[in-house]
């Protein structure tokens, strides 16, 4: 028994250390690409702000009583000025208001990623009413209106991150499920797979084992991307007041920035401030999604074109046309080279 | 287009819709156990008997006083006589009514907006396709990347703040009398167009980037073509090529996204109208959300929903229309 034990850890120790060596070659291949080492530098800034923030603001903006005189201009000890309604100093709002977005971009991207990556495959590989349930709810969340659903949910069940992030999930999944569930459609019919049927394996065991690895680059790059937009939704959302009223985040210092006369008066740096950092968050997680879709599959370089138009479709059985158009370069036969194009 | 295919795409929408409506009707009753508590907070100097009858009261008034079962078979009711509930606001407007005086003003921003990005978007999508790898190209991907990070709510506070405080170009805030003044008189028109600048100039830069980065992929993915080849041995000129051959094939993508924009018509400016105080859609959604104004809220979501739907089939039968494998697939 206690062999037995020891072997199970040293082969969770193994894995863990496998996931670690992956990521790790992983972030070097991104650091290698001129256009992922700028992303991958920004993430890092990000992060290192989020998690060191209280060491990194000068002030703490959640603090009443350390709050200076109001709508002073920028200067060394206010990076970039005060705010005018409440006198916060709005760098140290601007490096705390990271954590929101970080935590909110990211929680909501994963979780999202999960969900649809299990009903894509689901859909795509099981087929008959499982692929029926899906894509019939897939094509009813397509059609209500996203940003006015999230505005009544949160008025309906309270306004807080956490209901955002669920919001987000519930509605974000399908579009993931789409294109996770059209590249498993061409997977199904590869040899590999019909192998692995004749071989007697189970659903699961090739769902797990054949079709996952397949399309996992798409799900990693389709997170990043996913994460770059929950971003600016959230922004959105914030801007509109319908995020945690008592957090600071960059949506809510706009809108702060917007009624508190900052346009009036001239105070810029109280707009742009927010602003870059929500460029830089969206552009960043961007710039990884994009590079990860080279560095993780190079053939997919010669399709990436007719990928990314097809990935926003609204069409369901298109689904199988973009299948049928990407098959060459997916199963690998021989496509003409980029010079050779007209 | 054989004749199954439009209907069975048709029914397809209406029992999408009947899934929305449903949704609709059962999401605030799952959240809020009694919209008029919601909407009358209990005052201060009330009495617990006062305020009970006047809830009772409010409850009877908008039908809220019988089982969910025959409130829900009054709203389907309603729903086929055109009634889309009655408003909490002052005076107790109809819903229908309120989205026929707002619809317009939303309408006049969001299709001026999809018609600008749509036409300069294909120009430079073209241009982009044809000179390909070029400088042309590249600014416009740099440009792609850069805008899609740049949320629309931000550019329009950038130039709200640039244009409307600073150089006092176009006003920063609609006019309020813009709606009430208005009388189809060309200088009435001219004060619309003037308030309109700022929010059609700060939604469409987004637009037409997007659908510019659209078309340029649109219109490379059909040179690749074995059609677009033999075109070219043939002889043809490199114009000829582009506009008679490559062009025409591209539509078929961006037809696809056209159809998403226009499901987004209505419900796509709300943070850009809030901004700029546009009296549309967008503010009298927001509106009735701050005032817990449920009959209104929900008639406001089902309007933009029902509309998304029609915009989605409009787009799958000019679809097919265009593309007759799409009819050939759906027959397997």
């Amino acid at each position: 028994m206690k062999i037995k034990m020891k072997k199970i850890g040293i082969t969770i120790g193994k894995k863990i250390i496998a996931i670690f060596k992956g990521v790790g070659r992983f972030i070097a291949k991104l650091w290698r690409h001129p256009k992922g080492r700028i992303g991958l530098i920004i993430v890092t800034i990000l992060i290192v702000s989020a998690v060191f923030a209280p060491l990194i603001a000068p002030f703490d903006p959640y603090d009443v009583t350390q709050r200076a005189q109001k709508g002073l201009s920028p200067s060394w000890n206010h990076l970039l000025g005060t705010t005018i309604t409440t006198g916060q100093d709005i760098f140290s709002m601007l490096i705390y208001g990271t954590r929101v977005s970080l935590a909110v971009g990211l929680i909501t991207g994963i979780t999202l990623a999960f969900l649809g990556a299990i009903m894509g495959i689901i859909a795509g590989y099981v087929g008959g009413i499982p692929d029926t349930l899906i894509m019939r709810t897939v094509d009813v969340m397509l059609v209500i209106p996203t940003l006015p659903l999230t505005i009544v949910l949160t008025n309906l069940f309270g306004k807080s991150y956490l209901m955002i992030i669920f919001i987000f999930v519930l509605f974000g999944w399908t579009g993931m499920a789409r294109v996770i569930r059209s590249l498993v459609l061409v997977l199904k019919n590869a040899n590999y797979v019909k192998a692995a049927e004749l071989a007697g394996a189970s659903r699961w065991h090739i769902m797990i084992k054949h079709i996952l690895p397949g399309v996992s680059h798409l799900i990693i790059m389709n997170t990043a991307l996913t994460c770059a937009g929950i971003m600016v939704a959230e922004a959105g959302l914030s801007f509109l007041g319908l995020g945690d009223p008592t957090a600071i985040s960059w949506g809510k210092m706009l809108a702060e920035a917007q009624s508190g006369g900052a346009l009036l008066f001239g105070h810029w740096w109280w707009i742009i401030a927010p602003g870059i950092g929500i460029f830089l968050s969206v552009f960043s997680f961007m710039r990884i999604g994009l590079v990860m879709e080279e560095v993780l599959n190079p053939r997919m370089k010669q399709s990436s074109n007719i990928y990314k138009i097809f990935k926003n479709l609204n069409n369901q059985y298109l689904d199988e046309v973009f299948a049928g158009m990407d098959e060459k370069a997916i199963l690998g036969i021989q496509t003409t080279k980029e010079g050779e194009r007209v | 287009m054989q004749k199954s295919f439009i209907i069975k795409r048709i029914l397809y929408a209406f029992f999408i819709f009947l899934i929305v409506m449903t949704l609709n009707f059962f999401i605030p009753r799952i959240g809020v156990s009694d919209p008029a508590e919601r909407y009358y907070p209990p005052q201060g100097n009330m009495t617990e008997i006062e305020y009970e009858i006047i809830k009772q009261v409010t409850r009877e008034q908008y039908g809220f006083d019988v089982s969910t079962v025959q409130q829900f078979i009054n709203y389907v009711d309603g729903l086929l006589h055109g009634d889309l509930g009655t408003s909490f606001q002052p005076g107790n407007p109809k819903v229908s009514h309120l989205i026929a005086e707002r619809l317009p003003w939303t309408l006049v921003l969001s299709v001026t907006n999809l018609i600008i990005s749509l036409f300069i978007g294909l120009i430079i999508g073209t241009i982009a396709a044809w000179k390909r790898g070029r400088w042309q190209d590249t600014t416009l991907l740099n440009l792609s990347t850069i805008s899609t990070a740049l949320p629309a709510f931000f550019i329009a506070l950038i130039l709200s703040f640039y244009l409307g405080f600073e150089k006092e170009l176009f006003p920063a805030y609609t006019n309020p009398n813009m709606v009430s003044q208005f009388d189809w008189s060309w200088e009435s028109i001219k004060v619309v167009m003037y308030n309109a600048a700022l929010p059609i100039i700060s939604m469409s830069i987004g637009g037409i980037i997007g659908y510019g980065q659209g078309t340029r992929n649109a219109v490379i993915a059909v040179t690749n073509e074995d059609f677009i080849l033999t075109a070219r041995a043939k002889g043809l000129s490199r114009n000829q090529v582009i506009f008679k051959h490559t062009l025409r094939n591209a539509m078929l993508p961006i037809v696809t996204s056209l159809g998403m924009s226009i499901s987004g018509l209505i419900g796509g400016a709300v943070i850009i109208e809030q901004i700029f105080n546009w009296n549309g859609m967008g503010t009298l959604f927001l509106n009735a959300n701050n005032t817990n104004d449920y009959p209104l809220m929900m008639g406001v979501m089902l309007f933009m929903s029902a509309f998304a739907i029609v915009a989605n089939l409009v787009t799958e039968l000019c679809y097919s229309l265009l593309d007759p494998r799409v009819t050939v697939g759906e027959r397997r």
